[in-house]
């Protein structure tokens, strides 16, 4: 490949996943000329491209609903700003509760979602079955929903992005692997596979590996990255699932993509920590069970592949958003939890503002990762 | 229909010649074998059409990966003909566009 290489940049991000993408963009918006990303694979080939491309404001915590309300706000209007169709889909999140202790900590978030200006609401059970019309859930106690969450294509999302930034002058540099980072003090720069690069600000993006990054400028980040299953189906006529259903009890997540296809996820049992990206078979009989017993009318409809990608776990499944306090010059945009396509529209908004002004527009000095070592832990109760 | 009946090295047997239909034509085949292969050898070679382009699709990877051999089989849409066993009596057709599903207990009442 005779491209250039870059000697020196203002800004060195590491992985070109949604978060990567985002950060450079924003960063490049914002005035910064000398932007390089880079990617030991290719763009979405993490755990970006292997998400299950839900997008929702329905959460537990005031940080959380702020960032998915803003999130979603930009997604609606992502393909005018970045002149691509990025797959959006708002047929709402219809979040099912089996248990009362579960129900009432649905109520208890959204009377939250409400106070922050997100319309969610408690449904009953005829309501839930108007808006998912094929749903059996004879055995929940409650439901709620938001009409405004929904899903986008990861892919496409993640592409504009890089387009967009690549037309703005970004680099990004594919199959190059970061090494090493030099660090005197503050930082210097990055050791890739290809070279080095002089910078004084490296952003650690790279999802499920970036407390390896983290590592490597002399940062311990407290993360695990955990192998999550997914499958998708042969695509049936589209309505069977207008909204994402998701359930914390039930552990499940299941919507339908645009062409009619099924995807359904579910948190993995055994919580597997080795980075490998393999599928079983006890997770397709366990979730095809599950599919079933929701929606009966897929009983027979083909599941056509199945994958798997990695949350990457942060203590309190918040993420980290910010400047090391320890390393000048190192930010980290990580720990995400299995939230990070969601979220890293406002992320990258945000780490770039705090990148060119020192402050951003939502305050996230709280997302510091200094709160796992001072215990203040902010505890999201609402994931899969 | 033509198909070998011996082969230098292997030793195998056709099982039972039954009939099918393709596209309303009767045909003859052996249960058991690929329904790809008895319209193979019956001389079919275009199983589906795409549904963007109209292209012809056939006979591929034949081992159930590609999805180039999806058809209609007895009304259900995307059978993997290739490695779909061929029945006395089925109704096999040229799949065109990306073919319906039939949904569980469709037109049921709630």
């Amino acid at each position: 490949m005779a491209e250039e290489w870059k000697r020196s940049a203002d800004v060195v991000i590491i992985g070109a996943g949604i978060q990567g993408c985002s950060i450079a963009y924003n960063l490049a918006k914002l005035g910064v000329k000398d932007v390089v990303v880079l990617e030991k694979d290719t763009p979405t080939a993490g755990s970006t491209g292997r998400c299950a491309a839900g997008i929702r404001a329905q959460w537990g915590t005031k940080m959380n609903c702020q960032l998915g309300l803003a999130s979603l706000e930009i997604l609606e209007h992502l393909h005018e700003e970045l002149g691509m169709d990025i797959g959006l889909h708002q047929g709402g999140y219809l979040m099912v509760a089996y248990k009362e202790s579960e129900f009432e900590q649905l109520k208890k978030n959204v009377a939250l979602q409400n106070s922050l200006g997100i319309t969610s609401r408690v449904v009953n059970k005829e309501e839930a079955y108007e808006i998912c019309p094929t749903l059996s859930a004879e055995d929940a106690v409650g439901f709620t929903y938001h009409h405004r969450d929904g899903h986008a294509d990861p892919f496409l999302t993640t592409i504009a992005y890089h387009k967009a930034a690549s037309e703005k002058g970004v680099r990004f540099y594919k199959f190059t692997e970061c090494t090493g980072i030099k660090v005197k003090g503050e930082v210097k720069g990055v050791v890739t596979t290809r070279g080095e690069i002089d910078t004084p600000v490296v952003v650690d993006a790279a999802g499920p590996y970036s407390q390896h990054i983290a590592a490597m400028a002399g940062i311990k980040l407290p993360f695990y990255s955990e192998r999550h299953e997914i499958l998708v189906t042969e695509p049936v006529e589209f309505g069977v699932c207008p909204c994402m259903l998701m359930s914390f009890s039930g552990n499940y997540y299941i919507q339908q993509r645009p062409i009619g296809s099924i995807i359904a996820g579910c948190s993995p049992e055994g919580h597997p920590e080795d980075y490998s990206l393999g599928n079983t078979w006890n997770f397709l009989e366990h979730m095809s069970r599950v599919i079933v017993k929701l929606l009966p009318k897929l009983g027979g409809v083909r599941v056509v592949r199945q994958w798997s990608g990695m949350y990457n776990m942060s203590p309190d499944k918040q993420p980290v958003i910010g400047e090391s306090k320890e390393v000048k010059g190192f930010y980290i945009s990580a720990g995400f939890s299995g939230h990070g396509f969601m979220f890293g529209p406002i992320s990258g908004k945000l780490l770039a503002e705090l990148i060119v002004t020192g402050t951003s527009s939502i305050p996230i000095d709280v997302l510091n990762y200094d709160r796992f070592e001072r215990g203040e832990l902010i505890e999201e109760p609402a994931v899969v | 229909m033509e198909l070998i009946r011996e082969h230098p090295v292997l030793e195998f047997r056709h099982g039972r010649l039954v009939k099918f239909t393709f596209e309303g034509r009767e045909m003859e085949g052996f249960e058991g074998e690929p329904i790809a292969m008895a319209l193979h050898a019956n001389g079919i070679r275009v199983y589906r059409e795409t549904p963007e382009m109209k292209r012809p699709r056939g006979f591929f990877c034949a081992i159930g990966k590609c999805s180039s051999c999806f058809m209609v089989v007895d009304g259900v849409p995307n059978v993997r003909t290739c490695i779909t066993p061929l029945k006395e009596g089925m109704r096999i057709e040229v799949q065109r566009g990306k073919g319906k599903i039939k949904l569980n207990h469709e037109g049921d009442p709630k």
